[in-house]
């Protein structure tokens, strides 16, 4: 399913769901946007359903703002070039 | 592939420098910090009608521009600019190099001027110099080929080209107490203060605004179109400021160049509220508080400065000047920033090994924060007022309450780096290694 962001959210990344979990794609977007993008997909999941984040570089900033939340990134494989993160809700 | 949590955040933070770079230089400030304020209470017969010449008032504020405004501005933009110019630092070596050359330099800059000992002054002064000139290097390398966020790595530019003429005018004001002048002594003050806390401080934290405010607030990159115009303001206030320095059409020069950073300033401040106010995250505590007090007291120096330039009579009117802009913009601007971003730092050091890392806010001792935040606002307040009704006692008071927010603040550093250090991460740390 896609769920892509409408027009005028670009700066939200593309999403959409698959069977693994909601995948975001920031890849493009300049900081901050891929930060904010990415926290705002997770602050609207209420369960435990993993985020994919599809990516172009490791984003370092991220990790202290999800500890913040009780999330934590795992490295997964991902395209040549991707940097592609599971986000899981650990608490 | 599927990496432990703790393998693939090491793998992380190996591209990051080593907490040991940015940390040096904000333990260093934050020593310089403390020690300014003490420079400040031994000088604080000068400081109500301060206005330049060798003694502790100028040994208090080359502790702080030196000490703690350049010091934290080099670990900050060593570790933050990388982010806009998507350019890793490529030498671990020289920040540290730096750090060695640049640290006792500021000591021997600030006894130099204290006691007063023109020799150590100018040892210190190379030293400085010698070191800022090595940043300068490598701040230049990060910018060369600088991909995204052109806007900030255009401000970068800009303070790096403010750096210069510092460098140079600092140079010539050294050895004019060695009795080998320079450029003319007022020029050269003039060109020094304008393009040290305008220019290259100020042009740093403007820059650097545009990342870190955002990234804090969790909001959009603020209008780069608006940043330009902004940007190109303050370069022509600069301008206009160096052309006042030179002594023709003073008056009126000064004034363009308070009218041209006014408008840079208002249309900055205007994005800053923009992204704080679209922000998914609005409660950014007392840091924050101190950010916008600054924001306020940086507009306050502008006014203060049309005093100055109109020779508004009241004897006091450039230091109060001098007051606002270096401890109440710059300072508390910095200090505001800093004790978000080094807990934030601190976070990302110590994740290896843990499952979870530590989360800034777990990192961060709340009580020296308050203590500090009372003390620096008050110590500012008893200053000012000092300087208005002239007198050394509210001087004296001033700083003593400075030096012991200054002491809470070193309070706070110091628990940080406890806790970013705690047992349980450096066993961490073995078994990540190990595996």
């Amino acid at each position: 399913m896609n769920a892509s962001a409408p027009d005028g959210r670009q700066a939200l990344g593309k999403r959409w769901v698959e069977a693994d979990g909601v995948h975001i794609d920031v890849r493009g977007l300049l900081p901050p946007a891929p930060l904010v993008a990415i926290l705002d997909l997770v602050g609207s999941i209420g369960d435990t359903t993993p985020v994919i984040v599809h990516h172009e570089r490791d984003p370092q900033m991220l990790y202290p703002e999800l500890a913040e939340i009780g999330w934590r990134a795992v490295r997964i494989d991902g395209a040549p070039g991707e940097v592609r993160l599971k986000l899981e809700r650990v608490r | 592939m599927k990496l432990g949590a703790g393998a693939f955040i090491a793998g992380a933070a190996s591209r990051l420098l080593p907490p040991s770079i940015p940390f040096r230089f904000f333990g260093a400030a934050v020593a310089y910090h403390l020690l300014a304020w003490i420079a400040l209470f031994a000088g604080a017969q000068g400081v109500p009608r301060f206005a330049g010449g060798l003694g502790w008032p100028l040994a208090a504020l080359h502790l702080l521009t030196l000490g703690v405004l350049a010091m934290t501005a080099i670990g900050a933009s060593l570790q933050l600019l990388p982010v806009a110019t998507r350019q890793p630092v490529r030498s671990k070596r020289w920040p540290a190099m730096i750090w060695w050359l640049y640290t006792p330099g500021v000591a021997a800059v600030a006894l130099g001027m204290g006691m007063p000992a023109p020799r150590l002054l100018a040892g210190g002064a190379v030293a400085v110099v010698t070191a800022l000139g090595g940043y300068a290097l490598l701040l230049a390398r990060n910018l060369v080929g600088a991909r995204g966020m052109p806007v900030i790595v255009a401000h970068g530019w800009a303070a790096l080209g403010s750096l210069i003429v510092v460098l140079a005018t600092a140079l010539s004001l050294a050895c004019a107490y060695l009795g080998f002048p320079g450029f003319e002594r007022g020029m050269a003050l003039s060109l020094h203060a304008a393009f040290a806390a305008y220019g290259f401080m100020g042009l740093l934290a403007l820059g650097l605004s545009y990342i870190l405010v955002p990234m804090f607030a969790l909001s959009a990159a603020p209008d780069e179109r608006r940043a330009w115009v902004s940007l190109t303001l303050a370069v022509i206030a600069l301008l206009l400021s160096a052309a006042a320095s030179s002594g023709v059409a003073q008056q009126p020069l000064r004034m363009a160049a308070i009218g041209a950073g006014t408008l840079a300033v208002a249309l900055h401040l205007r994005l800053m509220s923009v992204a704080l106010k679209t922000g998914m995250r609005r409660e950014l505590g007392r840091s924050f508080t101190l950010v916008r007090i600054a924001w306020a007291l940086l507009v306050a120096s502008l006014v203060a400065a049309l005093g100055v330039a109109m020779d508004a009579p009241f004897a006091g009117m450039a230091t109060l000047f001098g007051i606002l802009l270096i401890g109440g913009w710059l300072l508390t601007f910095l200090v505001g920033i800093l004790q978000r971003i080094m807990p934030f730092l601190a976070s990302m050091h110590a994740a290896p090994g843990k499952r979870l890392p530590p989360t800034p806010s777990s990192l961060t001792a709340q009580r020296p924060l308050s203590i500090h935040f009372v003390c620096h606002l008050a110590a500012l307040g008893l200053l000012a007022l000092a300087v208005a009704i002239d007198s050394e006692r509210v001087a004296s008071a001033g700083a003593l309450v400075g030096s012991a927010g200054a002491a809470a603040f070193a309070g706070f550093f110091l628990i940080v780096l406890r806790r970013m250090s705690a047992p349980d991460l450096k066993a961490g740390r073995r078994q990540a290694s190990a595996g």
